[in-house]
């Protein structure tokens, strides 16, 4: 009679047991890091299912619907945030037991040619700084920007501004023969390039 | 009989093993740099002779070599200019022979001051100064008389402190702003506001 009880038991607590494993239940968490996310905008979906939108700054995101147990998974981006390319790292595989944290979203934020118009200019040596980036101005320039680019001309290596950071233009060195000034040269870069900084060389 | 070849060979091969140690094998106490781009760089080993490390250079290697069995220990007895050196405390020291070869790291960094300056006639809320794009940002706030910007400039580098953003009703002009750092922290910075 006991060994009846206990067996009914056991098996009641086994079947319970494998219903928990069960196909049906969705409770695991879908969700990963963000890096580099300074724009509003960003929207990104699983497996083409309900978008989710991810604001500026964010460090993490995680679906609010949950998954179930050995499903396969594919977070795509749906839209791209404001002036920045976001891609997925890690964004396609099947859940095993547990929730799943290792996505990655990488975004970058667009940089953008800062510059302007130089009046005056007639001889060697002008300097002009954002902050550590210089540019060497040539007798001559009637404009310019910050952008450094190699010897051929085209291959971009630094001066550019990423969208909604701040510059902020000086003379670091003089000309020859001449003495110039910067007005309208700090603001915040917006989603264009900006040739509005004055350069009077007098 | 098999049993009394073995025997012998068996010697031999540990006697081979173990002369394999040697007590003769020498060492060169040497290791890899990063980053060195200025002169001045002294290292010592075990407190002796200094070896003077060049700008730029990649590698070192104290001319004197150890035995097997002797200990090292590398110091770095002087920095060179603008840059501060340092050598992993976990490959520093210890018994030649234990690893095939003696590997130490040394790494160096540009040394990295911060900008501010002095500030008059601040009386209301507002003012925002930036160092260019790279250099941060630093909301001042009313009645402050100094300030500094939040990102160290390394030696060499150029900064320029300008106003991205006046304060209510104030105009602030900068004087002074801009530089190129050196060994010392800059402080000569001046920010002055009036209506």
């Amino acid at each position: 009679m006991k060994s009846l009880y206990l067996r009914s038991a056991l098996a009641l607590a086994c079947a319970l047991g494998l219903s928990a494993c069960g196909g049906g239940d969705e409770n695991l968490q879908l969700g990963g890091a963000v890096y580099g996310l300074t724009k509003d905008g960003l929207v990104i979906q699983n497996n083409g299912g309900n978008p989710l939108s991810i604001p500026a700054n964010a460090s993490g995101f995680a679906f609010p619907e949950l998954v179930g147990s050995d499903s396969d998974f594919n977070i795509t981006i749906k839209t791209q945030p404001v002036s920045s390319k976001c891609d997925v790292v890690n964004g396609k595989g099947k859940s095993g037991a547990y929730g799943i944290y290792s996505v990655e979203i990488r975004c970058e934020t667009f940089s953008f040619d800062l510059g302007g118009k130089i009046t005056g200019l007639d001889s060697d040596g002008l300097v002009l700084i954002n902050g550590r980036d210089r540019k060497v101005i040539p007798a001559g320039a009637t404009s310019f920007t910050m952008s450094i680019f190699k010897e051929d001309g085209t291959t971009y290596v630094s001066g550019r501004v990423p969208d909604g950071q701040p510059y902020g233009i000086t003379v670091f060195q003089q000309p020859k023969t001449r003495t110039c000034s910067v007005a309208n040269g700090t603001g915040k870069m917006g989603g264009a390039a900006l040739d509005n900084v004055v350069v009077t060389c007098i | 009989m098999k049993s009394s070849y073995l025997r012998p060979a068996l010697a031999l091969a540990l006697a081979l093993g173990l002369a394999a140690c040697g007590g003769t094998e020498t060492f060169t106490v040497a290791g890899a740099i990063q980053g060195l781009a200025h002169p001045g760089l002294v290292l010592t080993n075990n407190g002796g002779a200094d070896l003077a490390v060049a700008a730029n250079s990649t590698t070192f290697a104290f001319p004197s070599s150890i035995e097997y069995g002797e200990t090292y220990d590398v110091k770095i007895k002087t920095q060179p200019a603008h840059q501060t050196c340092e050598i992993d405390p976990n490959f520093d020291s210890d018994t030649a022979g234990r690893m095939a070869s003696i590997n130490i790291p040394v790494r160096c960094f540009t040394n990295t001051f911060t900008v501010g300056g002095k500030i008059s006639g601040l009386t209301t809320e507002g003012l925002v100064l930036t160092n260019g794009t790279a250099g941060g940002t630093v909301k001042v706030a009313k009645d402050a008389t100094a300030f500094a910007m939040p990102n160290p400039v390394p030696y060499g580098e150029s900064y320029g402190v300008t106003v991205l953003e006046q304060p209510a009703g104030l105009t602030c002009t900068v004087t002074n702003g801009v530089g190129e750092m050196g060994d010392a922290k800059v402080e000569s910075v001046q920010v002055t506001c009036g209506s």
